[in-house]
């Protein structure tokens, strides 16, 4: 599913953020990767959306080489990819549900195939009540599960989830990662970007560990070893 | 499939204008001022071709004949002179033909009438009036006429008017070189005034943006609005201008007909006979311009 061959990337002058990474992640796997801040971890998952190109190396997402990804493809690949945030990026003026769809009406989905699509994924996520209302009129756990259901909308192979918990309390962590949980389980790739230990310690799934941009541990059950 | 994103585009392209609605109407009112500037320029041009062409229909030069001289001798340096190649028409006005036309000419002026009267015979001359063909020429048919020697040739009044029309060309000239500059200058601040509605409009939008890009909008679809808003801008304000330059024509028709009398110049049908041509060519010149600013604004501001 993703496969990473000796990459690099490197800013300028001389900043190695990623070295040597060498990385197969196997469909409907769910990982967790982790490491101190400035370890490299939200520069693998820029480099995973396209939003960044390695200095050096061969990246591979669902057998497709985006290594060197050009500009009109990086929306086709970011279809195939969910992506949540730590910081949610909701749009505070249209509802849960107008920000679900929102994400299908820009890639061009008619509103019969959105009216069907949206009220599911957000039964999903459990926000089947409260997709009408705003924003800011929900907890910090709904907002990121109303983010959960917009990297859904477009029935992703692979979910990346950079920090989802870092703004959210004990309980919301847990409803959150259990979210995750039951996203893998229909079959989608899940990569877990964290540094939260207690988390990736309950998961008892894959973790692989960055430590100063090169991998440094990955344990098929793993623990956070930092 | 397309349609519908259209339609979208369309849709978000509003609401950026609404979202910024004095930014937009800033905009606007920059472009209706360049629009009309330009607009007002095509008047001055229009109004100095007008004046040229009159100012050209008038000019002859007059040969003054002595009175009392034999009709053969005036027809035959008529004949003369037609021949020469700079000429476009000559016309022979006798000694009684001038009588009549002066009668005509004070025929309010009572005093000169009867100063003529008192006078008891008729105190004019016959005479050639001489039109060129060409007003380039106009300084070479002087010098032919110099040349001819003839003893019934009274006087030559070679008034200038050709001093006259450089002029009015000098002064168009200038009119139209202040009215171009003003134009681009113009010009030059709607594009700024674009571009810089454009970047405001993409930084008011940037979470929007953001968002579009991570779930997989199309660079086509990012861009598009902004490049539909300027698009949207030069309707408006074109539209604005014609509603704005109409009314501006009808007030001043009657000054300008009051100076073409007897020219049938009216310059607001001279915009109605143009005006798919007018306002067409400054739409699209326009739309081509502000369509750049929004591009270029789009190109560096839309990677959030």
């Amino acid at each position: 599913m993703i496969k990473l061959h000796n990459i690099f990337k490197i800013y300028p002058p001389d900043i190695k953020a990623l070295q040597q990474v060498n990385l197969h992640i196997k469909p409907g796997e769910f990982v967790s990767i982790v490491g101190q801040s400035g370890t490299g971890k939200t520069t693998l998952v820029k480099l995973l959306i396209g939003e960044e190109q390695a200095s050096q190396g061969k990246l591979i997402v669902g057998g497709w080489d985006i290594t060197n990804i050009s500009q009109a493809e990086i929306p086709v690949l970011r279809r195939q990819i969910g992506v949540v945030f730590q910081d949610f990026k909701l749009l505070y003026k249209k509802t849960l549900l107008e920000n679900v769809a929102f994400a299908l009406q820009v890639c061009g989905q008619t509103p019969k195939k959105i009216n069907s699509i949206v009220p599911q994924v957000m039964k999903i996520v459990g926000l089947e009540n409260k997709m009408n209302r705003y924003p800011q009129q929900v907890s910090g756990g709904e907002q990121q599960r109303a983010v959960i259901a917009r990297a859904l909308v477009h029935r992703p192979k692979i979910l990346l989830a950079d920090e989802p918990t870092g703004n959210l309390d004990s309980i919301n962590t847990d409803e959150i990662i259990e979210l995750l949980q039951k996203i893998n389980k229909f079959g989608t790739t899940v990569v877990l970007v964290t540094h939260n230990r207690e988390v990736v310690n309950k998961l008892k799934r894959r973790v692989i560990t960055l430590e100063n941009g090169m991998i440094v541990n990955d344990q098929a059950v793993g623990k956070y070893i930092l | 499939m397309f349609l519908l994103s259209f339609a979208r585009v369309i849709k978000f392209s509003l609401q950026d204008i609404g979202r910024n609605i004095w930014l937009s109407l800033v905009t606007i009112i920059i472009l209706v001022l360049a629009l009309f500037s330009i607009n007002l320029l095509l008047v001055v041009k229009v109004i100095s071709a007008t004046a040229i062409s009159a100012v050209k229909e008038k000019i002859d030069i007059s040969l003054y004949l002595r009175t009392n001289t034999e009709e053969n001798r005036i027809l035959a340096l008529k004949a003369k002179i037609s021949k020469l190649e700079q000429v476009k028409d000559i016309e022979y006005i006798s000694q009684q033909a001038a009588l009549e036309s002066f009668k005509v000419k004070h025929k309010n002026n009572p005093e000169i009438l009867q100063a003529l009267v008192e006078l008891g015979k008729n105190p004019l001359s016959p005479s050639l009036i001489i039109k060129p063909k060409n007003i380039d020429q106009y300084d070479e048919l002087i010098a032919s006429l110099n040349k001819i020697e003839d003893d019934i040739i009274e006087s030559r009044n070679f008034a200038d008017r050709k001093t006259m029309l450089e002029k009015i060309n000098s002064i168009t000239d200038k009119v139209s070189e202040a009215g171009l500059l003003m134009s681009l200058v113009f010009v030059f601040i709607t594009l700024l005034v674009v571009y810089n509605a454009i970047r405001v409009a993409i930084y008011t939008h940037r979470m929007e943006i953001g968002i579009m890009k991570l779930v997989g909008a199309s660079n086509w679809f990012i861009r598009a609005p902004y490049l539909l808003s300027s698009i949207i801008y030069t309707l408006i304000g074109l539209i604005a201008t014609i509603i704005i330059f109409y009314p501006f024509l009808g007030l001043l028709q009657p000054y300008l007909e009051a100076f073409f009398i007897g020219y049938n110049f009216n310059v607001i049908s001279y915009f109605n006979s143009h005006f798919i041509a007018i306002f067409g060519i400054e739409f699209l010149a326009a739309a081509l311009i502000n369509a750049l600013a929004s591009l270029v604004a789009v190109s560096k501001y839309s990677k959030v």
